[in-house]
């Protein structure tokens, strides 16, 4: 028990928390520019999946890893548009289409890998880049918070600007407050004069972009390869984050750090001989409790509203 | 006149195939009496583990042995396999192979209906008590024996003055899923360490997932953290989040299945460095064992043999950085253990024997 609040307490845990969060916090914003348009992206998953890929494929053919979460990103926005695509001008369910390009995603990528590296499970075989890590110079002399927030990766950086971006782009833009009408009330958008269809392209463009992200930060940041399904359903967490973090960007992220929080301290705790079965638990406990939490305050909101 | 065409059509599209059929025909009877097997491998080669060594084995079969073979990649949908195996079951295979535990209950469903065709399963048993399983053999790995060996190599590293091993005795052990297979490489690891250091600490985490090296190097980290300063990764896809782990944080890693550095070598030579061994499984070896006796006629359908270091079937990789960076007298005691272990002198404890309040007696006793 005491090494356990031992390992809990030091930075190296929170350092931990944070890279954990990443992936799931940039395809849960995500999750929210395309729902708050009114468009439900289930084929996050398999975007990040999409763009892991393509950052690994690029950035060994380029050499460059930029070069590698540029192309990503540039994957992911057009899964997204051919979500939109398929849903906006030919009329698919979303959720149907979005099952679709997961699984177009799961195997897809692998018959790529096999193309490009010769092997079926892993693109160890290519020598592909990795996104830096970062040092930030004032923040790293700070004693706690300079061994947490002092050295992570550029994309764990990125994820956290990006929490205020999105929240700016939604909020205090007027794209962003079109986007928006456009969610709420499609036709009463339309009768203004917004174009529907226009506005819902470019979220589920952005929504891939994030989710295209993330999955670079998997590949090239958490890891140094591409391998198979290596998204392991951190695309519907994202879901479920968003979900609990009421489609606020800034509730989204709090979503998104206790997911992080919960799957860290099962990694932590598993080593430490806690039984296995109870940690594995922890997420989905802590997610239920959570949920249990929220909706009984949200009641409670209503009932004091009336 | 459009049923004439497609009429026509469906004339033309039979004697293409008939001809098609006609000319592989011909070309087995050119190649002679060849035997023929085949490898169905229930996912997709590529897993850098069990199937390419099995992929390897039957290369060896082919080119070795002049056998015909042939490999099916079923595919990573389960629903598929059992047909799969049916069809295979129905066709002219003198040997029909197949491996892990997922197969079990579809050999076990097909073989019956196929008495006289031969069963090759490796790295699981069917339950001879079940019903007649006398055209099926079956081979496990005596996984403990060689993860002894890396126990003992792991001691002994984070006993030593290596230059990356820290004054902790912590090793660390990552396992894919908390299942018999799994655990019979850590009751190995875990005897083979504390036989070099009774006081020796074991981190144990699960993934509980064979394709998430992302959570995988996580746990690593957090191992590595407390204090460990080499590991072992028994997590098939997810193990090799270790390695990247290892990198991170300077620490050495031990490898699983097949040789893990070879994998990194070209590509990430530094990584490679720090993999210091590798636990083989031999499926390769083992299919041309069982092969070999099959064409003698010695090959014991209807049982299971347990191969182990004795068949070299399982063992330690001594790749070009075992030999640069493990010292001399690691290297040494390792041999002597491995004879030990061959001869029975040492036997190791298989987790397959072992009840559930033995294992955690065990595991409880190397808790850090």
């Amino acid at each position: 028990m005491q090494a356990l609040l031992r390992a809990i307490l030091s930075p190296s845990f929170a350092a931990s928390i944070l890279r954990v969060t990443t992936p799931i916090l940039f395809a849960a914003l995500g999750a929210v520019v395309a729902d708050l348009s009114g468009v439900v992206n289930i084929a996050l998953e398999g975007t990040m999946l999409f763009s892991a890929f393509t950052g690994v494929a690029v950035s060994a053919f380029t050499q460059s890893a930029w070069l590698g979460l540029l192309a990503a990103v540039g994957v992911g926005a057009l899964v997204g548009l051919t979500l939109a695509y398929s849903h906006l001008k030919l009329g698919t369910d979303a959720v149907l289409a979005g099952i679709a390009l997961n699984l177009l995603a799961a195997e897809g990528t692998v018959f790529l890998l096999y193309v490009v590296a010769g092997d079926k499970g892993v693109s160890s075989s290519l020598p592909s880049k990795v996104l830096p890590d970062w040092h930030i110079p004032v923040i790293k002399e700070i004693p706690v918070l300079g061994a947490i927030l002092g050295k992570q990766n550029a994309l764990t950086y990125m994820s956290l600007i990006a929490v205020v971006l999105v929240y700016l782009f939604l909020f205090k833009t007027s794209f962003g407050l079109r986007l928006r009408a456009v969610g709420e009330n499609p036709d009463a958008a339309d009768s203004v004069g917004i174009s529907v269809h226009r506005v819902q392209f470019v979220a589920l463009a952005i929504s891939g972009a994030l989710a295209g992200m993330g999955g670079a930060h998997l590949s090239m940041g958490y890891v140094s390869w591409f391998s198979r399904n290596m998204t392991s359903g951190r695309g519907f967490i994202a879901l479920a984050a968003e979900t609990l973090g009421y489609r606020h960007p800034v509730g989204v992220f709090l979503a998104s750090l206790l997911f992080g929080f919960a799957d860290a301290l099962s990694n932590y705790m598993q080593s430490l001989r806690v039984p296995g079965e109870f940690v594995q638990m922890i997420p989905y406990l802590l997610t239920l409790v959570a949920l249990t939490i929220y909706s009984g305050r949200q009641r409670k909101g209503r009932r004091s509203s009336k | 006149m459009k049923k004439s065409i497609s009429l026509l059509l469906i004339v033309l599209l039979l004697t293409s195939v008939m001809l098609v059929g006609c000319g592989t025909d011909e070309g087995n009877g050119e190649g002679g009496e060849a035997k023929k097997a085949v490898l169905l491998v229930s996912g997709t080669l590529g897993d850098k583990s069990f199937f390419d060594s099995a992929n390897e084995g039957m290369k060896v079969i082919k080119e070795e042995l002049g056998w015909e073979t042939h490999i099916i990649e079923m595919g990573t949908d389960p629903s598929k396999w059992e047909p799969t195996l049916t069809d295979v079951s129905a066709e002219d295979y003198d040997l029909i192979i197949c491996g892990t535990f997922q197969m079990q209950e579809k050999i076990e469903e097909v073989a019956p209906k196929f008495p006289d065709k031969r069963y090759v399963v490796f790295d699981v048993s069917v339950d001879y008590d079940k019903a007649d399983y006398s055209n099926v053999y079956s081979i496990l790995y005596k996984q403990n024996e060689g993860s002894y060996l890396a126990g003992v190599l792991a001691a002994m590293v984070t006993t030593s003055d290596m230059p990356k091993a820290n004054e902790e005795k912590i090793i660390g052990f990552l396992g894919g899923m908390n299942i018999p297979v799994i655990n019979d490489f850590l009751v190995g690891y875990v005897e083979g360490a504390k036989s070099i250091e009774p006081d020796i600490k074991v981190a144990v985490s699960y993934v509980e997932d064979f394709a998430n090296p992302a959570k995988a190097k996580e746990m690593c980290l957090a191992q590595y953290d407390m204090g460990a300063d080499i590991g072992f990764n028994v997590a098939g896809g997810s193990g090799l989040g270790q390695l990247d782990a290892a990198k991170e944080k300077d620490c050495y890693a031990i490898g699983v299945d097949s040789d893990q550095a070879m994998l990194f070598k070209d590509t990430d030579p530094e990584k490679a460095e720090l993999i210091l061994t590798s636990m083989l499984k031999r499926i390769d070896n083992s299919l041309v064992r069982a092969v070999k006796l099959f064409e003698e006629d010695k090959l014991p359908f209807g049982t299971v043999e347990v191969l182990g270091l004795a068949e070299e079937a399982v063992g330690l990789a001594k790749n070009e950085f075992y030999e640069r960076n493990v010292p001399q007298e690691i290297k040494d005691k390792i041999e002597e253990i491995e004879e030990q272990v061959k001869n029975g002198d040492i036997t190791v404890s298989s987790a397959f024997d072992m009840s559930d309040d033995e294992m955690q007696d065990l595991l409880e006793s190397v808790r850090p």
